[in-house]
């Protein structure tokens, strides 16, 4: 009920919100806005998707000496004072381009409602699906190369719904990997097919002069944007065969690292954004050695992409991020496993012009609450958002012409833009 | 024209004498000459302004118009409109029976299809096939998808697989449209096992969004705003929506964990309380009473009056036919024969197997349970719901479903968006709208009526504009003078493909396509290290084509998209004896399920033994090296399970969600269909010419002759002959190609992706 907004109310808070920021009430974060308003804004976002739930004691918010810490110590990082999981050395080196928040106070244990809510930062609801964030993103910024806007690997992304077709993501099953509708069919040469292509917009343009109408206008240009995407040499940001061995060696020739590379290669060409997904996180049993074994497939990627960003100066306008849906019980259980955790758990955050090098929040001693700062789901959309230059309370239409905000009334995380 | 005059004129006298305290300003969305009765009035005695509304919103049109044709009457309210265009002609026989086929059907005509019709009468050939598809099993499968659309039902729901199924067998059976609804709204008990409630447990059977749904779905009124706030701009109160969502308010969805089943049930309180949440203190909130506030028409109302006559025949008919025959037998075998006959398939099936008659009479015996129910099978509150929902008074129902079968076969609604019935929306041709709702109310709720009275209209029958100005193109088609461009649906555009291309069977001779491919597959290897499955996406190379193995139910990896898992309706609907023995006892309802269950800290124990089992497996992934004849067919998307994967042929071109409230088929097209239909192995396959296929003779051997090939290709794809000049170019592509069977492909492959192809005439 509470996602329902009350036009009344609305208007009321909109009312009141403005009028307290005229009075200057909110003159630090006016302050601050103007001032992020000035930098350069993200243009890209590289979205990992850890499914199954990641812990969190694990990985960004270790716990030593606490009956919680299970099998791992925390390292140092490039960052004084900030300690991760050993099992990310390599990234602990770049810890200075990058945030960790803490504090992240989820509300759903459920896989389904979990996933939903974290990547939608809306509460699931019976008859109406809220789009994902790759969607609002590409909803709110140019298309900027011929490439698909939102390409999502080794998973699917949640729906566009509302935000239209459009909006929907490319999906790339394994990185790498040819897909089969980008190219004739087999048996079908470049020549046969191009003079294939001639005779059909022959036969579209006589029927169109029969036929006048939008759809055939349409259904023209949705032609016209396929024959260009196949022949687009850009599509070779899809190809990681030209890739130095030595290089895919770095970021780890395995279908994660192979898909870093990939999301790389497609934010160069001007992919609005990428989604990485990988599941193999819901740990309810021997946690430690799939986790061990998660850290040596993800490190030297994440490590690599961010070193590599950095270097070439693209990390400024790529946000990266890593979420999941909920982190892991603190308490390990008879199977040395760890069980389903809203109540806190952490994100990885670098690039896109964030403050590196800072901690946002903190859990309890154990991680089992969070203790400073609580940071809400909506509350890290709020933040992506700002980042790329989107007002988060913006309006779309729902198919009831039920006016929906793009993110669900969160607030940015100013720190991570002092 | 005079009984034109003579309506209008009646209209005048009765719309003055009739004093309502307000005005509707559309001119034609006329208030009523029908003193209402509303049933809202009745229960709670109060009449509010927004009550009168509400009245006035029920009763859109001044007169019943009863007789005549649905031609007549909307050419008279084209007359009254000002509209002095005149229609366009009626489409050809051949561009008919295309229309025709995707409509009823779900596919183009075949050749053989297309000579039968050009053999009846000319007269008669029109209505003969209506007659000839209406009876054809497609029927029931396109129009199952259409209901699927309606209900939001979902393959891979909490028994929405089921409900399908049940869909398909009530259209196969002729069940009426109310009668079907009733059975949805009201009934409870297993998921699956009562097919009827995946309707409800789409929604997770919540009660507030069951009332946004049945609203919605059912009369085409949107109070889901209500539920938060009054609607912000229509009359529908914050407590008019509690009041429809508390007939919900008993209903509960149960789990059993361990036994993993689903059902519904009615417990003793209510879940809806009045005021809401965080209005007014919380012991304040009481429980609230369910309460319809739609308004009904009189009972004197005609087409009330014609449907009770009808069912007064009907009923006698039956009685008499009973009566006839227990003079020959005993009553109690009629009616297991009746019980029988609505489950024939399942008894075929029996006999089949040798299954002996006395296990058969039990079977039939525990069907009866279950089917006619426990007192606990139906929720009171809900079945007076139902009753609310379906009566011939209220007339929201028959227009909102009339309003929709209009749309999918004309093209355009007469109120859109089709489920936004309100005050600020009035429809376009009030009376003709009413004049079908009528209709289909006093014939019974019938589909196959209400189809044949719109498809036998001069108005399906005509032809597109080819105005290219906008505003003469919109007035031809807003007043169904014209009608509006569409394109064939998801489902009917991948069935056309596949019987174009010869598909839906082998047409290749065996041994002639044979390829080599390397498929991957997962073998279990034994217990160790860190390849579990938990880890799937893992390291190593041998992780690489994960994906593309997973899905591949197909030879060539990589297509996927374009095949899926055919729902076999019948087996859905076989019952399992334990189902209806737990959905009875005496009005217990599902009890036996509920003692069945374990403590949670069996089910803890359960889990982990089941996850141990899993840890003990892991993969090592092979590459195959395999021999293929790739010789494909395709089986009707129509049967399909629905909504088919994200990335599918079938949704890219449209097929919804089927979750969200209101969401349509969006028809708008895409790179991505583009894409599908340019590269894709169904255009592809359907392109290349098969040896077992007409066109091949065509083509080699003695009786080549690439003029009849083209002119075959243009009949078989576009149900048409060619023109000269489109022989005389099509010719020209068979022979530039290396040899005419690519060059039949390649004008076949541009004749499946042309605009006219997708296009209904």
């Amino acid at each position: 009920m509470k996602s329902c907004p009350d036009y009344r109310m609305t208007r009321r808070t909109m009312l009141g919100a403005t009028g307290a920021t005229l009075f200057g009430l909110q003159l630090r974060e006016l302050l601050a806005y103007a001032d992020t308003a000035s930098q350069t804004k993200a243009e890209h976002v590289i979205l990992f998707w850890n499914g199954g739930g990641m812990t969190h004691l694990d990985t960004w918010d270790p716990k030593p000496g606490r009956p919680t810490q299970g099998e791992f110590n925390p390292i140092d990082t490039s960052v004084p004072g900030i300690q991760i999981s050993e099992i990310f050395p390599q990234l602990a080196q770049q810890m200075h381009h990058c945030a960790l928040v803490r504090s992240i106070a989820g509300t759903q244990g459920d896989h389904g409602r979990g996933t939903y809510n974290v990547q939608t930062s809306y509460q699931m609801t019976p008859n109406l699906i809220h789009p994902g964030f790759g969607s609002v993103v590409v909803h709110e910024k140019d298309k900027m190369s011929e490439l698909p806007s939102f390409v999502s690997i080794s998973g699917r992304a949640p729906r566009a719904s509302y935000l239209g077709q459009t909006c929907e993501a490319y999906f790339v099953g394994a990185p790498g990997e040819k897909d089969p509708y980008l190219a004739f069919p087999e048996g079908i040469t470049q020549v046969r097919g191009n003079s294939r292509l001639e005779v059909l917009e022959r036969f579209n343009q006589r029927y169109s002069q029969k036929n006048p109408g939008e759809s055939n206008v349409a259904t023209k240009t949705a032609i016209g944007d396929a024959v260009k995407l196949m022949r687009s040499p850009a599509l070779s940001a899809f190809e990681l065969d030209k890739v130095p061995t030595t290089m895919l060696n770095r970021y780890g020739d395995n279908t994660f690292g192979r898909g870093v590379m990939l999301a790389k290669q497609l934010v160069e060409t001007g992919v609005r954004f990428v989604q990485v997904n990988r599941g193999g996180f819901d740990t309810h049993s021997a946690n430690f050695p799939a986790m061990q074994a998660h850290g040596d497939v993800m490190d030297p990627a994440l490590a690599s992409l961010v070193e590599d960003l950095a270097e070439s100066g693209l990390l400024k306008k790529t946000l990266i991020v890593m979420l999941s849906e909920f982190g892991r019980t603190p308490m390990i259980n008879e199977d040395a496993g760890r069980d389903h955790w809203a109540n806190v758990f952490s994100c990885f955050i670098a690039g896109g012009g964030i403050t590196g090098g800072t901690v946002i929040g903190s859990s309890d001693e154990d991680g089992y609450e969070p203790k400073d700062r609580p940071v809400q789901v909506a509350d890290l959309h709020a933040t992506f958002c700002q980042t790329l230059g989107i007002d988060p309370a913006k309006e779309v239409m729902t198919p009831l012409r039920r006016p929906m905000k793009l993110v669900d009334n969160g607030t940015p995380i100013a720190e991570l833009f002092a | 024209m005079a009984k034109l005059v003579r309506r209008n004129f009646n209209w005048l006298r009765l719309s003055s004498s009739c004093l309502l305290p307000f005005v509707v300003l559309q001119a034609m969305w006329i208030t009523s000459e029908y003193s209402l009765v509303k049933a809202a009035e009745k229960k709670s005695g109060k009449s509010s302004s927004s009550d009168v509304l509400k009245a006035a919103t029920n009763e859109l049109s001044a007169d019943h118009v009863s007789g005549g044709s649905i031609d007549e009457v909307l050419n008279q309210e084209n007359v009254t409109r000002g509209v002095k265009t005149a229609p366009l002609p009626l489409v050809s026989d051949l561009a008919f029976i295309r229309r025709l086929s995707v409509d009823l059907i779900g596919r183009i005509p075949t050749t053989a299809e297309i000579e039968e019709f050009e053999s009846w009468p000319e007269a008669e050939r029109r209505t003969m096939l209506v007659d000839q598809l209406m009876s054809d099993d497609r029927f029931v499968d396109r129009w199952t998808t259409f209901y699927a659309d309606l209900l939001r039902l979902r393959s891979n729901a909490e028994g929405g697989a089921a409900a399908i199924a049940y869909i398909h067998r009530s259209l196969a059976d002729e069940v009426p449209y109310d009668e079907l609804c009733r059975q949805l709204i009201s009934k409870n008990g297993k998921a699956g096992a009562v097919p009827e409630v995946g309707f409800i447990l789409g929604d997770g059977a919540d009660p507030m969004a069951m009332a946004g749904v049945t609203s919605q779905v059912f009369l085409g009124i949107r109070v889901a705003c209500a539920q938060c706030h009054d609607h912000p701009f229509d009359v529908w109160k914050r407590e008019d929506f509690y009041g429809l969502a508390a007939f919900f308010g008993k209903t509960r969805r149960v789990e059993n964990q361990f036994t993993n089943t689903i059902y519904t049930t009615e417990a003793g309180d209510t879940l809806v309380l009045w005021p809401p949440e965080g209005v007014g203190k919380p012991e304040e909130r009481k429980p609230m009473e369910p309460r319809f506030p739609f308004a009904m028409l009189p009972e004197d109302h005609p087409s009330v009056v014609r449907l009770n006559a009808r069912r007064k025949a009907l009923a006698a008919e039956k009685a008499a036919l009973l009566a006839q025959q227990s003079a020959e037998v005993d009553t109690d075998d009629v009616l297991d024969d009746l019980l029988a006959d609505a489950d024939k398939k399942v008894e075929q099936q029996t006999r089949k197997e040798g299954i002996d008659e006395s296990l058969e009479e039990a079977r039939t015996e525990v069907r009866k349970i279950g089917r006619t129910g426990g007192r606990n099978t139906t929720s009171e509150w809900r079945t007076e719901l139902a009753e609310e929902i379906t009566s011939p008074r209220n007339r929201y129902f028959s227009r909102c479903f009339v309003n929709r079968v209009w749309n999918e076969l004309i093209g355009r609604g007469f109120v859109n968006p089709l489920d936004d019935f309100n005050q600020n929306n009035p429809p376009s041709h009030p009376q003709s709208l009413d004049y079908l709702a009528d209709e289909f109310v006093a014939n019974g709720y019938d589909l196959k009526t209400l189809v044949r009275m719109i498809v036998t209209s001069d108005i399906y029958q005509r032809g597109h504009t080819d105005i290219a100005e906008e505003s003469v193109r919109n007035e031809l088609e807003e007043s169904f003078l014209a009608l509006p461009h569409r394109r064939m649906n998801s489902e009917a555009l991948y069935d056309s493909i596949v019987i174009a291309g010869h598909l839906f069977g082998v047409k290749h001779e065996a041994g002639k396509n044979m390829k080599t491919v390397w498929t991957e597959t997962r073998v279990p290897k034994q217990p160790g290290g860190l390849n579990s499955p938990l880890l799937a996406g893992g390291d190593g190379k041998s992780m690489k084509r994960e994906m593309a193995a997973a899905d591949s139910e197909e030879p060539l990896p990589g297509y996927s998209l374009e095949s899926a898992v055919e729902l076999d309706f019948d087996a859905l609907l076989e019952e399992n004896p334990e189902d209806l023995v737990a959905a009875d006892d005496e009005g217990e309802g599902v009890k036996v399920e509920q003692m069945r269950a374990m403590s949670k800290e069996e089910i803890e124990a359960e889990r982990m033994r089941m996850q141990a089992q899993q840890n003990s497996f892991s993969y090592i992934e092979r590459f195959v090296r395999q021999r293929i004849d790739d010789n494909p067919s395709f089986i009707s998307s129509f049967r399909m399970a629905s909504p088919a994967d994200s990335e599918h042929f079938l949704r890219v071109f449209g097929q919804p969600e089927r979750i969200q409230l209101g969401e349509t088929r969006d028809h708008a097209p895409s790179m991505r269909q583009a894409l599908m239909l340019l590269n894709g192995r169904l255009s592809h396959e359907a392109a290349r010419v098969g040896e077992l296929e007409p066109i091949f003779e065509y083509l080699v051997g003695p009786r080549k002759n690439i003029e009849k090939a083209v002119e075959l290709a243009y009949v078989e794809v576009l149900t048409r002959k060619p023109t000269s000049q489109e022989v005389e170019e099509g010719v020209e592509i068979v022979n530039t190609a290396d040899n005419s069977l690519n060059g039949v492909a390649d004008l076949r492959w541009v004749l499946l992706n042309c605009n006219e192809f997708r296009f209904v005439p």
